[in-house]
């Protein structure tokens, strides 16, 4: 019966990873789909991911298997033989009845073989077509990009001491039949370009708190000092604005939940570890659940400056700087300020192609996430009949909240095959 | 559409912005070195200090505020505002604060920041002047409430004289004579 077909799992980031592991672990194979060049998803961005602070590649290799070192783990994904790791992969269409889906899979071209590949930089000094995301990115391979087209590519590909290149690779199509799917399609942090009164996308100073976490990601460009896009040079004022998007009824009406701890991380990380940073945050409500609540105790201590009120206006100024004029609802007025850097804290949105997820699956949709199939079972992972869903494709979560929900997708599933 | 194109400036008329640039940032640090005013930042504004205060609705300042005001460094306003003085030190905003805020005692702060500059109002260098003068506020009487409660006429073991004494070498003096 179905029971020895594998499961599908769309998308590694987080949520992802942690079911394919876990299932890959209880002996049930797994087939990892992942859009993109390297697994991690958006918390590959995040830099220090909370609760514990730690830098998510640490994170991501000590969650799989506690107690064994981090390293070895990184490899786990290629090297486990019961994950099936398709990179720069979609899922095409899906068939069948439940239990005994027929899937097909949009396999993108394997330039660079990842066990082969040692990471030893030849191709990189050869081409520019080659690169390498991150010292520890998974697979533990560099990237090619095919539409950058020289010379040095066909010589890296014949020098390749381990000869892990193929520059003929083709995509392909792959039909695999599985018993169950689980949904990890993750989020998107919404680009409030609708939002003219934030002006995001007119001016280069004003960004997202995920392109934050890139500036001061020490792996970054700058390393890790906070500088100002537009010219970089270093950022003394920044200002967050919460809710950009969210409970807003106009974008998403939900709060997404994990931006004031993300900002709040963020702020503490420039006041504390970052030199003469001062850093303001406009809010509605700080919604800093749970233990969350000792960021927003330590932001205060350590010298944010909160204002509950609303942003009026922004103006560009000559060198670079930005006015801004914010409502203080506290003191009944109005607030003017001279910032660096103008960082939104924007709502986490549905990625693209949940809708025709829901539609093609007969799912249903909360908010434009994955909606719980029967919400009175208090099964949350369950979205519809042998299909699971788990992480942020459910709406906005953290990073244990994820991990929680993939381990109660891959119990279900071992339940189901008893 | 043709809206957004034609707003040639923001409406800077209507709105008179308090210019963060032009605030004494070194206020709230100020503030925080002084007795009992360390925990100043742990304020998250909550106004539970405004809902017990028995007589912030005739303040144009809510005790919150005032917190703010010194958060944001907004010193010459806070110092000349007439609600520190009018505070009534119940102590109310201070026992029911939910991050052990202590309101009162950095009012108290703050007063003894005026009084440094000089800026303290006329009714109360009147009390001031009182007490210098008399070693007390209200001059106890023998009258008939004394008699009734059974109590000596005169109240034992009160010295008017050494709280003058005591007054004069202090700075409530220099601020009666207005040397301060």
């Amino acid at each position: 019966m179905s029971t020895s077909n594998p499961v599908l799992i769309i998308g590694a980031g987080v949520a992802g990873m942690t079911a394919a592991v876990e299932l890959a672990d209880s002996g049930i194979k797994a087939i990892l789909v992942e859009r993109q060049e390297t697994v991690g998803g958006n918390a590959l961005d995040l830099y220090k991911a909370f609760p514990t602070d730690d830098c998510f590649y640490c994170f991501e290799g000590n969650r799989w298997r506690p107690g064994i070192r981090k390293c070895f783990y990184r490899s786990a994904l290629i090297d486990q033989p019961n994950i099936s790791l398709k990179m720069n992969s979609e899922v095409n269409t899906i068939s069948g009845k439940p239990g005994q889906f027929t899937v097909t899979l949009k396999v993108g071209p394997q330039y660079i073989i990842p066990k082969k590949c040692t990471m030893c930089g030849l191709c990189i000094e050869k081409s520019k077509a080659f690169h390498l995301l991150s010292p520890q990115c998974q697979p533990q391979a560099v990237v090619y990009t095919p539409s950058i087209n020289d010379d040095g590519a066909k010589q890296a590909e014949e020098e390749c001491p381990t000869k892990a290149i193929r520059l003929n690779a083709q995509p392909t199509e792959e039909t695999v039949k599985v018993s169950d799917i689980i949904i990890a399609t993750g989020y998107h942090e919404m680009k409030p370009v609708n939002m003219t009164e934030y002006g995001y996308g007119k001016h280069p100073n004003i960004i997202t708190q995920l392109e934050l976490a890139k500036i001061i990601d020490p792996n970054g460009e700058s390393g890790g000092v906070p500088v100002r896009p537009s010219d970089g040079k270093p950022v003394k004022r920044v200002m967050m604005v919460q809710c950009v998007g969210s409970r807003d009824e106009n974008y998403y009406p939900y709060c997404s939940k994990i931006c004031c701890v993300f900002a709040l991380k963020h702020a503490n990380i420039l006041t504390q570890e970052r030199d003469g940073v001062q850093v303001s945050v406009v809010y509605m409500d700080i919604r800093t659940y749970d233990r969350y609540e000792r960021y927003y105790r330590t932001a205060r201590e350590s010298g944010v400056e909160f204002i509950r009120g609303r942003v009026s206006l922004i103006q560009p100024g000559e060198d670079g700087s930005l006015d801004i004029v914010v409502y203080d609802s506290l003191l009944n007025k109005y607030l003017k300020f001279s910032v660096d850097l103008f960082v939104l804290s924007s709502a986490l949105e549905p990625p693209e192609g949940t809708a025709k997820l829901i539609e093609s699956l007969g799912l249903k949709s909360a908010s434009g996430f994955i909606g719980i199939a029967d919400p009175i079972s208090e099964n949350e992972v369950v979205v519809g009949d042998h299909i699971y869903a788990c992480g942020t494709a459910l709406g906005p979560a953290e990073v244990p909240e994820s991990v929680t929900q993939a381990r109660a997708a891959v119990s279900k599933i071992i339940q189901s095959r008893k | 559409m043709t809206e957004m194109e034609e707003q040639s400036g923001p409406p800077t008329t209507l709105i008179d912005p308090i210019d963060m640039s032009k605030l004494d940032t070194k206020f709230r640090e100020q503030i925080k070195s002084m007795p009992n005013s360390e925990e100043l930042s742990a304020c998250f504004a909550c106004s539970t200090c405004t809902a017990a205060c028995p007589i912030a609705n005739i303040w144009q300042y809510k005790p919150h505020q005032l917190i703010r005001m010194i958060i944001l460094g907004m010193k010459e306003e806070v110092l000349s505002s007439s609600e520190i003085w009018l505070c009534l030190t119940c102590y109310q905003c201070q026992e029911r604060c939910p991050q052990k805020v202590r309101v009162t005692d950095i009012f108290f702060d703050c007063k003894n920041l005026a009084a440094e500059e000089g800026k303290v109002p006329s009714n109360i260098i009147g009390l001031g002047k009182e007490l210098l003068e008399k070693g007390q506020l209200y001059t106890v009487t023998a009258d008939w409430e004394r008699e009734d409660l059974g109590l000596e006429p005169a109240v034992p073991g009160l010295s008017v004289e050494a709280v003058k004494t005591i007054l004069k070498e202090t700075r409530t003096n220099k601020l009666v004579e207005g040397g301060e």
